[in-house]
């Protein structure tokens, strides 16, 4: 914890002096400089949001929330100040002031007696003006159920609380995350991965994963409900894959290895390669912000890999099992969450435990964010 | 399955298309409809076949498998037949012994 404090004072330290440096010249601008720094926004039992100060992992706001939590999955606005959810057993949306813990936004996308789930496939436009999720509809009917085609549907922010759909799309089905580009493109994560133009609902696969038919693999093995890489600005997903060193599907002369499937969320570059050695189970991970060669991965492990040598490189046996990585927007920090009930940060390059903070309440598959923006006078 | 025969109607059907190999027929569902109403979790192997690769401790994954109905974990579907049955224990480490099991009248 001591690192962390000394990081907050050297960032108040620098802001103070900005400040008083402005009062001193006489011409400064008439309001102080912006003071900003990390938060963490996560999802957890039984029903509350947390905002947790990144640096000292203490709580600065808990707001409550009227729905299940699962699957707890969040959108941040593009000025991180209202969180979107996706909560109400994995079919309401609500948008709420991470502040003042005002609800700005609701939709709930089971409507008549057709039941809609959404697995953790929630995005929001750059703009942050319209909020986008997969849809599983089933017609709930007196005596059997209809499994109906799966959507994109777009929502509105600006339509406030008990929006409704303004456009819906067919779209892919088993998509378990999505994620914008910065033009807009829509990413989906299912059997392939695809990219939508989310005006007209077109669509077409950007990386081939169940599709791709090479001899030298097995079929590609991919788990994730987590659209992480926000603070490296990726879609990333992770597969396990079987190479044939030999004769196809041979696999006594074969090898395991873990890949990911990753989309530059700024170029729109889509990349699909093997980054390691399969020897444990892992959940989530991404690339570290400012360092793309460097591919982390968490479960009850937190490993890092080196992805041009496709190399393990660093491992860590974990206190618990944790399902999700998070780094923080500098790339220093790592947070882990989900699972139970404590995020845990570590030094990304010492891997020295820097502390945790106990939510009271375990996230499940929660996928929480990390965010930079300006600081919130703790409301707790 | 040689010493054992079909009595039922429902038994005969399903020794005959296992008998035809019909697995092909069988697709992924698109949303799940419900899962097991027993709770005997911890009986799942890894990758491997074996333990190791499980989560830590046992209770770290049990929310994670009932909350979005995951078909091979025996705990309660939370996802659209039980969404309460953790309402007592927000911390499944800590509040396990609120866990109970649940059954079709208790249906919420």
């Amino acid at each position: 914890m001591r690192f962390l404090t000394q990081r907050r004072r050297a960032s108040a330290a620098a802001a103070g002096a900005l400040v008083l440096g402005a009062l001193l010249a006489g011409c400064g601008p008439s309001q102080p400089a912006a003071i900003s720094q990390d938060y963490i926004v996560a999802v957890s039992r039984p029903n509350h949001l947390n905002v947790i100060d990144a640096l000292t992992l203490e709580p600065v706001n808990r707001c409550d929330l009227p729905a299940h939590p699962a699957p707890g999955t969040i959108v941040m606005s593009p000025d991180a100040q209202t969180a979107y959810m996706l909560i109400g057993s994995f079919g309401e949306i609500y948008g709420m002031d991470i502040e003042t813990c005002e609800m700005v936004f609701s939709a709930n996308q089971s409507q008549g007696n057709e039941r809609v789930r959404s697995i953790g496939a929630i995005a929001i436009s750059p703009d942050g003006s319209e909020i986008y999720t997969h849809q599983n509809p089933t017609a709930m009917m007196s005596d059997h159920y209809q499994v109906q085609p799966t959507r994109v549907a777009v929502f509105a922010t600006a339509d406030g609380l008990d929006a409704k759909a303004v456009r819906t799309f067919p779209a892919p089905r088993q998509v378990t995350i999505m994620k914008t580009g910065d033009d807009g493109t829509l990413y989906l994560g299912g059997p392939d991965v695809y990219a939508m133009d989310i005006s007209n609902g077109s669509y077409s696969t950007i990386i081939a994963s169940r599709s791709l038919d090479d001899p030298k693999f097995s079929p590609r093995d991919v788990l994730t409900v987590w659209p992480i890489g926000d603070t490296s600005n990726e879609f990333i997903r992770m597969f396990s894959v079987v190479q044939f060193n030999g004769e196809p599907g041979d696999m006594d002369d074969s090898s395991f290895h873990w890949g990911y499937e990753r989309i530059d969320l700024a170029t729109g570059e889509p990349t699909s390669t093997i980054f390691g050695p399969l020897e444990v189970v892992l959940f989530s991970g991404q690339t570290r912000p400012g360092h793309p060669e460097q591919m982390w991965a968490v479960l009850s492990y937190l490993k890092q890999f080196d992805v041009p040598s496709q190399t393990e490189t660093r491992s860590l046996m974990l206190d618990h099992t944790y399902y999700c990585i998070n780094f923080s927007t500098d790339g220093d920090t790592i947070y882990l969450s989900g699972a139970l009930d404590d995020i845990v940060a570590y030094n990304a390059d010492t891997l020295e435990k820097l502390g945790n903070i106990t939510l009271g309440g375990d996230m499940s598959m929660a996928t929480p964010r990390v965010v930079h923006r300006p600081i919130i006078a703790s409301r707790l | 399955m040689k010493k054992l025969k079909p009595i039922n109607q429902k038994a005969i059907e399903l020794a005959g298309t296992t008998n035809q190999q019909q697995v092909d027929d069988v697709v992924a569902m698109q949303s799940v409809v419900g899962c097991a109403s027993t709770t005997d979790p911890g009986w799942e192997v890894d990758m491997f076949g074996g333990t190791a690769g499980l989560c830590q401790p046992m209770e770290a994954d049990l929310y994670g498998c009932s909350d979005p109905c995951w078909w091979p974990a025996q705990v309660p579907d939370m996802m659209n037949t039980y969404p309460d049955w953790s309402a007592d224990a927000p911390s499944a480490a800590k509040n396990w012994r609120n866990l109970d099991g649940v059954y079709p009248g208790g249906k919420e």
